[in-house]
């Protein structure tokens, strides 16, 4: 690991109306080393990388490239000066070839027309560089959103980036694709290119990173060498409280011969899961555990009508429910959370108090509305109950923080006080508190005898939480554990060999 | 919580900026004319008269339609259609009024098919193409644009084909005062759109569908998941629009007591489109206001009728039509706005003493 | 390792079936299928001969040298609607100009083009800079352009002017050989100036999509505006130009309208950017933006004016059928639009592991 410093930030200051969003920080970034910077939502974290990307305007101090004093002004700016960014969503254009996308706006000429015969052969030794042989005349968009990130980082390679920063990259990636990105970093690293990167996954963190730098409420925590802290310490400079008091949440109490509240009988979608079967009883929590297109939302989706289900039957609280549509899941006392809450939860536009009003409006149908002083109640209800960090219920949800905007959609099914709740990886892409939060409040819930059914891609949280774990593997249940006894390696070994682990005895 | 008197939100209010330019445009017709603002009571007509009444009068036919099309742009879409099936039910009204007609002959006071037939089969097709409209757009998942662009083209082209390529006249009385009559001593079609505007304001604001109309032009997988019934959201409000047009049509060809198919309701979906972006509604969808489109109308009539009465010609108000709202969307334009509001921020800070954090 | 000799085998097959193209595929077909048809009825009265698609192309030309322009506006995901009014504003230029003032042609044309670029420049910043939707903007630039043109004047002028008469009547013939002589080929068919024009706009604009930087910077903003920023491509350059150079294009099809009609009016080619926009779309040009070919614009303009040459041969239909018959092929093409996109175009490798080699 070489100590040649290559960029240096100090003392930077960025305010914004009413709010200090960095208060003198520094940062330092060495040639050949993968640095992590962390921090809780609102740390400061994208501030302090839009300023690197030329997209904020630093109010104080000073950066640093190789020794000379940069001043980025616009992203165009920030790659010109050697500074290349790979967001989580991917920044490439989907209608351009694969190969187009690594060179337009700097295409190779020949006799001043474009030469496509150089650029395609330019991109196929690229990704052959990364070990992807794939065809680089097809559009961007016909391949996954891993494939996407590496051509998004082999133009940064092409462009000779002397540092190239990875904003939250791994979101939507398996572990076998993580791995990849991580056998590319660890290449870049060894030809000299600084890697700043950004994540909420603490295990990658640590089995990548050479150093890390942690902020909290826009100030500078600490900088570390990867094998001077502990996970635990992470944590707790991260958020600033012991981890263990956050942690200390309890699993629900279900009676042994307490009713089925949710039973689903060998239900199946077309192109979506075949055949399913899968029971909850009142007040319990069922964990989903399994790999990226196991199947998990799909059931989710399926059991809630977002996607209309061909064969099978379901019954929700003793009574047969027929389900085609998410209204009809809603009469029935069912309650949905979606996995890409920018996408399938908020609406921007609307105030904090609409949004929370929505689906007990939309059970209402809409010739029978709540009136204002209703829906003021029930979203200072909620905003005090999730502890929503809003100065009003009037501002657009748009404008908050992604933890407040998941609370936001909490509430929102919450006020429906729902039978049955589905939460599709509630806690991705939010700080370590909010977690812990959200986390507790699925307890509290099913302590007052909602059913939950929690999808999420981090073990230990479904250990600690469920109460029967269901295992899924390529589109269908392989197994179901115990939650109280079950270890994350058990699950992995499940999940790895497929229903033969599962029938085999789990030490 | 109490709410203060924002200065600074008001000076970015797209609404604040179209009271404005409307106050702006009256106090020029004002200078113009000094006697502007008289109404006086015409013997003849039973009606009172006057530069303001015309206004709201000739404004009518796109009110009526903007009414529909401002919940068609809230849902983040455009209706090209509305003025072919203006054509549309101009020309069916005329048909069914004059049936028998093959040759020109002077029209009388008759009706050749039964009254009720001739106001509500024009009425009915129009909702009927709306309910087209919002098949293609709701069920085959169509951009709006597209969708609609298919009756905008074919549509005069029905109506020409309904009526042989004809052009029937009528004097029935009855139909004459659709366009023509009064009530009250103000021309009728102030009081229709006075009452669709009632209509559509209470049914969009008095129960949630105003709020699901929003939800889903923001983002209509997150309100199908909340339970909102995005497709028959659409539905009616194509329909809605589509309906709208048909009564806008009655009126147009009222006026003119005749089928026009041609000219009628022609550029009607730009008029409409203009007077609810002016009102204030964005046109990538969401927020909406009917109030801001009743004055993006009125100030469409006003500039046309300021034209009128600075006595350019009649060739040149296109042309002043086209100043006038280039001036008003630049103002309403979000750098203009931003601009003004920041300089009443700061005032607003320096005069409360504290400092900018 | 990679071996570039098997890639570039494979992308051959693969360039041909890729997906995007059977939008083309679709559109060529069906223009053959309506050929077929027409062959198959009115071959008697002529229409298999040559005469007939050069005749498709001389009475079209204008419609096709705007297209070009639009084409590109749709691909960076814009609109104008503005076109229509600028080819109409470019003849009354060129009318008023010769005929009133006695000015050169050239003159005028060199005119017409300074206001139609600068025009369209102009309302690329306003949308770029001002962030005013295109529709909003360039409504109002037809507005405007249609406003000069009535304030001109109000009736159509001829023009009469020597060099625009021979540059109207100049002609290549189709020759065949016929005992040892050219003859014209008979039914007579020949191209003139506006063909010519039509096909130097197209290569042009082929050109400048698929070879220069420029024509990619276009399909990326239009592919994603947002990461084409991020990625450091000069989005607000490449915006306003585009409509700069559609300002080109329409006035060149000014140009070449009144070389067919010889004659300026303000109220010609009303409507025409909708015809000019369906035929980029039933071309496979996407309005969403991203997508969008020449060829396939060649050939939705070869279509539609199928439709009325058809019409023509058949004598018996009123020419409004000819809008309906747009309508439905316009709703057929978007049909098929959506089939083909959700067959193949938004899937996923099944699998994202990597092939070592």
């Amino acid at each position: 690991m070489a100590d040649h410093v290559l960029l240096e930030m100090r003392q930077i200051e960025i305010a914004f109306p009413g709010v200090k969003a960095l208060n003198k920080v520094d940062f330092t970034l060495h040639a050949g080393e993968i640095h992590s910077l962390l921090g809780e939502n609102g740390a400061g974290k994208s501030t302090l990388i839009k300023c690197l990307t030329g997209v904020n305007k630093k109010d104080g101090g000073t950066i640093t490239l190789e020794g000379k004093e940069i001043q980025p002004q616009s992203p165009q700016h920030a790659i010109e000066l050697g500074i290349s960014t790979v967001y989580q969503e991917v920044n490439l254009c989907p209608n351009l070839t694969v190969a187009e996308n690594i060179f337009v706006g700097r295409q190779p000429m020949k006799h001043g027309q474009i030469d496509w015969k150089t650029i395609n052969r330019r991109a196929v030794e690229l990704m052959s560089r990364f070990h992807l042989n794939i065809d680089v005349t097809r559009p961007l968009s016909y391949y996954s959103t891993a494939i996407q990130q590496m051509v998004s980082i082999a133009r940064a390679v092409d462009i000779q980036a002397k540092i190239l920063i990875l904003d939250e990259p791994t979101s939507s990636l398996d572990d076998h694709e993580v791995q990849l990105l991580f056998d590319v970093m660890n290449e870049l690293k060894k030809e000299g290119m600084g890697i700043i990167f950004i994540t909420h996954f603490l295990d990658q963190v640590f089995a990548v990173s050479d150093r890390l730098t942690i902020l909290r409420n826009g100030q500078l925590v600490g900088t570390y060498k990867i094998e001077d802290i502990t996970k635990v310490q992470l944590v707790t400079e991260m958020i600033g409280k012991d981890i263990d008091t956050i942690f200390s949440l309890k699993r629900a109490e279900v009676a042994e011969n307490e009713k089925d509240m949710l039973t689903a009988d060998h239900i199946g979608a077309p192109e979506k899961l075949d055949d399913i079967s899968l029971c909850v009883k009142k007040g319990e929590l069922v964990g989903f555990a399994g790999l990226l297109g196991s199947g998990r939302t799909e059931t989710a989706e399926m059991l809630f009508g977002a996607s209309k289900i061909t064969k099978g039957e379901m019954t929700v609280d003793g009574k047969k429910a027929e389900i085609k549509k998410p209204y009809d899941a809603l009469i029935a006392g069912m309650a949905f959370c979606p996995e890409d809450r920018k996408r399938d939860g908020i609406i921007g536009d609307l105030s904090i108090r609409e949004n929370i009003a929505l689906a007990v409006q939309a059970r209402k149908g809409f010739m029978h509305p709540l009136s204002t002083k209703e829906q003021n109640e029930l979203a200072d209800k909620y905003i005090k109950a999730l502890g929503i960090a809003t100065p009003n219920a009037e501002k657009k949800i748009g404008e908050l923080s992604g933890g407040n905007q998941q609370k936001v959609i909490l509430a929102r099914w919450m006020a429906t006080n729902p039978k049955v709740l589905i939460l599709d990886e509630p806690t991705r892409g939010i700080d370590v508190g909010a977690k812990a939060e959200i986390q507790r409040l699925m307890l509290e819930m099913c302590g007052e005898g909602v059913s939950v059914i929690f999808i999420s891609s981090e073990l230990d949280e479904i250990i600690r939480c469920s109460n029967r774990v269901i295992i899924m593997r390529d589109r269908e249940k392989v197994a179901e554990v115990d939650g109280a006894t079950c270890t994350q390696e058990q699950i992995l070994a499940i999940i790895a060999e497929g229903s033969t682990a599962a029938r085999g005895e789990a030490s | 919580m109490k709410k203060r008197f924002d200065l600074a939100a008001i000076t970015k209010s797209k609404l604040t900026w179209a009271v404005v330019a409307e106050v702006l445009i009256l106090l020029v017709c004002l200078i113009v004319r000094p006697d502007f603002f008289k109404i006086s009571y015409q013997e003849s007509t039973g009606m009172l008269y006057g530069s303001l009444i015309d206004i709201v009068n000739r404004s009518s036919e796109i009110t009526i339609i903007a009414m529909g099309m401002t919940l068609v742009i809230a849902l983040g879409g455009t209706d090209l259609s509305v003025g072919a099936l203006v054509a549309v039910s101009g020309a069916i009204a005329l048909k069914f009024l004059r049936w028998d007609v093959l040759e020109y002959t002077t029209p009388g006071d008759y009706t050749v098919c039964s009254y009720a037939l001739v106001l509500i089969v024009p009425l009915a097709v129009c909702l009927l193409m709306g309910l087209f409209n919002g098949l293609l757009i709701a069920k085959g998942n169509m951009q709006p644009i597209i969708a609609t662009l298919i009756l905008m083209v074919c549509g005069r082209g029905i109506a020409q084909i309904l009526t042989n390529g004809k052009q029937f006249t009528t004097g029935y009385s009855p139909f004459r005062v659709i366009g023509q009559g009064s009530f009250l001593y103000l021309p009728m079609p102030i009081w229709i759109t006075a009452v669709v505007v009632a209509v559509v304001a209470l049914f969009v604001r008095k129960t949630a569908f105003g709020t699901f109309v929003e939800s889903v032009g923001i983002n209509r997988s997150a309100s199908r998941l909340s339970g909102i019934n995005a497709q028959l959201i659409i539905f009616i409000v194509f329909a809605l629009t589509g309906f709208l047009s048909g009564i806008s049509g009655l009126i147009y060809s009222s006026r003119i007591m005749s089928n026009d198919s041609n000219n009628a309701g022609l550029n009607y979906e730009m008029d409409a489109i203009l007077a609810v972006v002016i009102g204030g509604t964005s046109m990538t969808g969401g927020k909406f206001s009917l109030a801001g489109t009743v004055l993006g109308s009125i100030i469409i009539r006003t500039i046309v009728t300021l034209v009128y009465y600075f006595g350019i010609a009649s060739e040149a108000t296109m042309a002043f039509k086209a100043m006038i709202i280039a001036v008003v969307i630049v103002l309403q334009s979000e750098p203009v706005r931003n601009y003004f509001s920041k300089r009443t921020k700061k005032r607003a800070y320096a005069v409360k003493g504290g400092i900018i954090e | 390792m990679s071996n570039p000799s098997l890639v570039s085998r494979r992308s051959l097959t693969s360039r041909i079936m890729n997906p995007k193209y059977i939008m083309i595929y679709a559109t060529i077909g069906i223009f053959l299928v309506m050929y077929l048809f027409g062959a198959i009825s009115y071959g008697e009265q002529g229409f298999t001969t040559l005469r007939t698609i050069t005749n498709l192309f001389v009475d079209n030309a204008y419609y096709g040298i705007s297209a070009v322009g639009m084409t590109m506006v749709l691909i960076t995901g814009g609109i104008d609607l503005s076109v229509g009014a600028v080819a109409s504003l470019t003849g009354m230029f060129i009318a008023y100009g010769t005929t009133v003032l006695g000015l050169h042609p050239l003159v005028c044309i060199l005119f017409s083009l300074v206001v139609g670029v600068g025009l369209g420049l102009l309302m690329g910043w306003v949308i770029h800079r001002l962030n005013v939707p295109p529709f909003i903007t360039t409504l109002t630039g037809m507005f405007l352009a249609r406003g000069v043109c009535s304030l001109i004047s109000r009736e159509s002028i001829e023009i009469k002017h020597e060099m625009i008469d021979s540059l109207a009547s100049w002609k290549i013939y189709f020759m065949r050989l016929q005992d040892g002589e050219w003859v014209k080929v008979k039914p007579i068919a020949y191209v003139n100036f506006n063909v010519i024009l039509f096909i130097v706009v197209l290569i042009a604009g082929i050109y400048i999509l698929q070879k220069t930087r420029f024509g990619r910077n276009v399909y990326a903003v239009g592919g994603n505006e947002q990461s084409a920023k991020l990625m450091g491509l000069p989005v607000g350059k490449t915006k306003i130009l585009v409509y700069g150079f559609n300002g080109l294009c329409s006035v060149l099809a000014g140009v070449a309208y009144a070389l067919y009609v010889k004659s300026g009016w303000n109220l010609s080619l009303m409507g025409a950017e909708l015809d000019v926009i369906t035929c980029a779309v039933i071309g496979g040009t996407l309005l969403t933006g991203g997508v969008g070919y020449m060829i396939g614009t060649l050939f939705g303009v070869l279509l539609k004016s199928m439709i009325p040459a058809l019409i023509t041969f058949n004598g018996n239909l009123l020419s409004w059928w000819g809008k309906i018959a747009t309508g439905l092929l316009l709703l057929l093409f978007i049909c098929i639009q959506k089939l083909v996109l959700g067959v193949t175009g938004h899937k996923k490798t099944a699998s994202t592991k990597p092939i070592k080699e």
